[in-house]
């Protein structure tokens, strides 16, 4: 297979778009990628796309990227896997550049979750991702699906809702400087732990907020990357992984396998283990899964977390720092942006360019979970060739 | 002359010293399974080791949940009787389930629910013995059927109340009770407030927590605490029923300690949607509480599905009872509004005793929140949800410590 490069990067700004709609996002997105790519991008040069949409809005979600972003000569396939939507899209146009059916592909990641009722909108993801008969009447509304892992979590670890909080903390603290986040502003411990109750154990600085946006990426071959950059950033592994899809069949709810199996994959893709990860974008949409994913990408030992947290490792200055961007938990979750726009971001940082720099940043790791918690997606990239 | 094999009573435990009230997942078929239940266990342990021979199912309510699509699958499977016995769904009071329960055939199961939004609520149902079984004599000794309808409620119309208590105990219960020409004083009157009850009765007769189809077999098990038989009457409005009852007959109190309401919130929005299939493909294992259970290598799967989770076969796989016991494995509590559910709720995955399989289940008799990892419970028929307007019938968990208050004699644990 051929080695697969990111010469471009761009994204909107995560919020409350009430005033764009998934039309509008899309071609902002496309845009400042465009923009924002070394020597230049001919849109006539890109031969494929792949969207990352978890909803339909607007309707037909192919149609609708070919349309406002001017690519109607050329195949564009959505991807929808849940939450690890925007990394899956990532992996399904690495493969197509890499086995030489294309040179340069686009990837497209957007959501646009405030199209509904702020009240209602959780409760119709559940209906997309439950069973109708014996899961969807019970209530299991997204935070639930999470905080069924999560308070079991804190039953056999050390961690506690502290270090849940300490999570929040950091990547609040993260999002400052970043002028694409959602929420750009300093919390407390003492803020995250008296915040009203969600879904308990979570209060509401444990949950990412809902938003609306559009990430995209240019992805082209180690034949023509010199064409568009001589900086270019290296897709180096991704993977994918599922799980059983019920809780009730899940035998340890203190690990996320699918995060596991995908890791696993993408590390061995890369020829490298979690050690030489510098810098990593991890799926915060609540906070003790980010702890969880620390051990599942093999940053912590099980249950070993919270030392992590507490050390201050995963902050900025820290030896391993996570979610520079803020993490979805401060920049924002768009489902379908999301894994795209941690690719936006590590981009920047594996070039130098982060509004929230990890010094000397070489090597970059992004990860999905979602659905029911059955399914995950990694990406590695590195400013190395490999 | 039918002879009364068991008595089995629920009391929901919300409510206030003015009675009990319906918990936000429980209808009058939730009520009615609960109290049949508690019958044909005390069945089996007073009779044989077989389980009770059940042949006909008389369901009398005012408040039936279904008027059209019927109520009586959902009855069966949440009781666990066979889908071939019939059941007559009966709008009636407490005089109805005395007029069944004076004349019902051998292997009858009458259940009496009280389930108006406003209470008080319960339930209980008298098994009636098949053959020559072990029980207690009741004889009907005389009806009356009269009209006076201070309270009323038409078909598809509200509830009104003439309220005039003094017509009421005059015209009505006095009337039929001077109509019945009794021989002798009632030991136990259902129907009428306690004042009212302790004025006809020679004693001072227990209080029934209902007043309406449910207090009739309260009645009959409230025996015990006069401490034996006797006649027992049911009145409602301007009609009453007469029973004599020769002893006291074996009961089981399904009815846990007194909680205050949750106070509860309600979100209007979009309706939780129902798919009638899949509905209909799920209904046996969810609403009898049943596995399915791999042919080839025995593995049990809830819900039950075509390839096996441990040896991948897809041979085929059949219906076996779980255990109705078991441990948290995890919990969490919903607090944030959701659309069409009352908030706050918990929901637990539940580790159940003997077999390895867990259910993802609502908890149920105990506040949101109280319930712990590791906390033990028994698993209930409860209504999980209405979708369009369609109660949707599944399990939930009911922890044993919000029973253990109550779990004085007979009471069921
Ligand atoms: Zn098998």
């Amino acid at each position: 297979m051929r080695r697969v490069a990111v010469v471009g990067a761009g994204m909107t700004a995560f919020g409350e778009h009430f005033g764009l709609g998934i039309k509008e996002l899309l071609p902002m997105a496309v845009s400042e990628m465009a923009a924002h790519v070394d020597k230049g991008l001919n849109r006539d040069d890109i031969q494929a796309a792949w969207f990352g949409e978890l909803t339909t809005s607007d309707g037909f979600p192919t149609g609708i990227l070919a349309d406002t972003c001017g690519l109607l000569d050329i195949p564009v396939t959505r991807v929808e896997n849940a939450c690890a939507t925007g990394n899956d899209a990532v992996r399904n146009a690495t493969y197509a550049v890499a086995s030489g059916a294309f040179d340069v592909v686009l990837v497209v990641g957007a959501d646009k979750v405030r199209e509904s009722s702020a009240r209602s909108t959780f409760w119709e993801w559940a209906g997309l991702t439950r069973d109708m008969a014996w899961d969807y009447p019970l209530g299991l509304v997204a935070p639930a699906n999470f905080a069924l892992h999560v308070a079991r979590y804190l039953h056999e670890s050390p961690a506690t809702k502290e270090h849940l909080a300490m999570v929040a903390v950091k990547n609040h603290k993260h999002a400052l400087p970043n002028p694409k986040a959602q929420l750009r502003y300093e919390i407390t411990v003492e803020q995250a732990l008296n915040a009203p109750v969600v879904v308990a154990p979570f209060n509401l600085y444990d949950c990412t907020p809902q938003s609306d946006g559009a990430a995209a990426l240019l992805l082209v071959s180690e034949d023509v990357v010199e064409r568009y950059t001589d900086r270019p950033v290296w897709v180096r592994g991704v993977g994918l992984g599922l799980d059983r899809v019920m809780h009730q069949h899940k035998k340890d709810m203190t690990t996320f396998p699918p995060t596991v199996k995908a890791s696993k994959a993408a590390y061995a893709m890369a020829g490298i283990g979690p050690e030489d990860i510098d810098v990593a974008e991890v799926h915060d949409c609540f906070t003790g899964v980010e702890l969880i994913s620390y051990e599942d990408l093999g940053f912590a030992e099980k249950f070993g977390a919270y030392k992590l947290i507490e050390n201050g490792v995963t902050s900025i200055g820290g030896a391993k720092p996570v979610n520079p961007s803020g993490g979805l938990k401060a920049k924002g979750h768009p489902p379908g942006a999301t894994g795209v726009a941690q690719c936006v971001e590590l981009f920047e940082q594996l070039r130098g360019e982060a509004a929230n720099q990890v010094d000397g940043a070489r090597t970059a790791l992004a990860h999905n979970i979602g659905g029911p918690t059955a399914v995950s997606a990694v990406t590695i990239l590195s400013s190395q060739r490999g | 002359m039918t002879t009364v094999t068991a008595v089995g009573t629920y009391l929901p435990p919300w409510g206030s010293a003015r009675g009990r009230v319906l918990g936000p997942d429980e209808d009058a078929v939730t009520l009615a399974v609960a109290a049949a239940r508690a019958a044909l266990e005390q069945a089996t342990t007073a009779g044989s080791a077989t389980a009770p021979d059940v042949r006909r199912v008389v369901f009398v309510t005012r408040e039936l949940p279904l008027l059209v699509g019927g109520n009586a699958a959902a009855l069966l499977a949440g009781i666990g009787l066979p889908d071939d016995v019939p059941v007559v769904e009966q709008v009636g009071g407490g005089p109805a389930v005395f007029d069944t329960l004076g004349g019902a055939e051998a292997g009858t199961l009458v259940i009496g629910v009280d389930a108006a939004e406003s209470g008080p609520v319960g339930a209980a149902a008298a098994l009636v013995a098949a053959g020559d079984g072990a029980g207690v004599g009741v004889e009907l000794v005389g009806r009356v059927v009269r009209s006076l309808p201070v309270l009323s409620r038409a078909n598809g119309g509200g509830a009104r109340d003439y309220s005039d208590a003094r017509l009421e105990r005059e015209r009505g219960v006095g009337v039929a009770i001077e109509r019945l020409d009794l021989t002798d004083k009632p030991v136990v009157v259902a129907g009428l407030p306690a004042k009212q009850a302790r004025a006809l009765c020679a004693g001072v007769p227990p209080t029934l927590p209902t007043t309406g189809a449910s207090a009739a077999l309260f009645a009959v098990a409230a025996l015990a605490e006069v401490g034996g038989g006797g006649l027992v009457l049911a009145v409602e409005q301007g009609s009453a029923t007469a029973l004599r009852v020769d002893g006291v007959p074996a009961v089981r109190r399904d009815e846990p300690a007194l909680l205050a309401p949750e106070k509860l919130t309600r979100t209007p929005g979009p309706d939780i949607a129902i798919s009638l299939a899949a509905y209909e493909r799920a209904f046996d294992a969810k609403l009898r509480w049943d596995a399915g259970a791999c042919d080839a290598c025995g593995t049990l799967a809830l819900p039950p599905r075509r390839r096996c989770l441990n040896c991948g076969s897809e041979d085929g796989w059949s219906l076996t009872p779980l255990p109705r016991t078991g441990e948290v494995y995890t919990v969490v509590t919903v607090h944030v509004p959701v659309p069409g559910l009352p908030t706050p709720y918990s929901l637990a995955i539940v580790q159940l005793d003997g077999v390895d399989v867990r259910a993802l289940v609502k908890v149920t008799g105990a506040p949101a929140g109280t319930v712990q990892i590791g906390d033990r419970g028994r698993l209930v028929l409860r209504r999980v949800a209405v979708r369009s307007g369609i109660p949707d019938y599944g399990y939930a968990l009911y922890p044993d410590a919000a029973t253990a208050a109550d779990a004085g004699e007979g009471a069921v644990r």
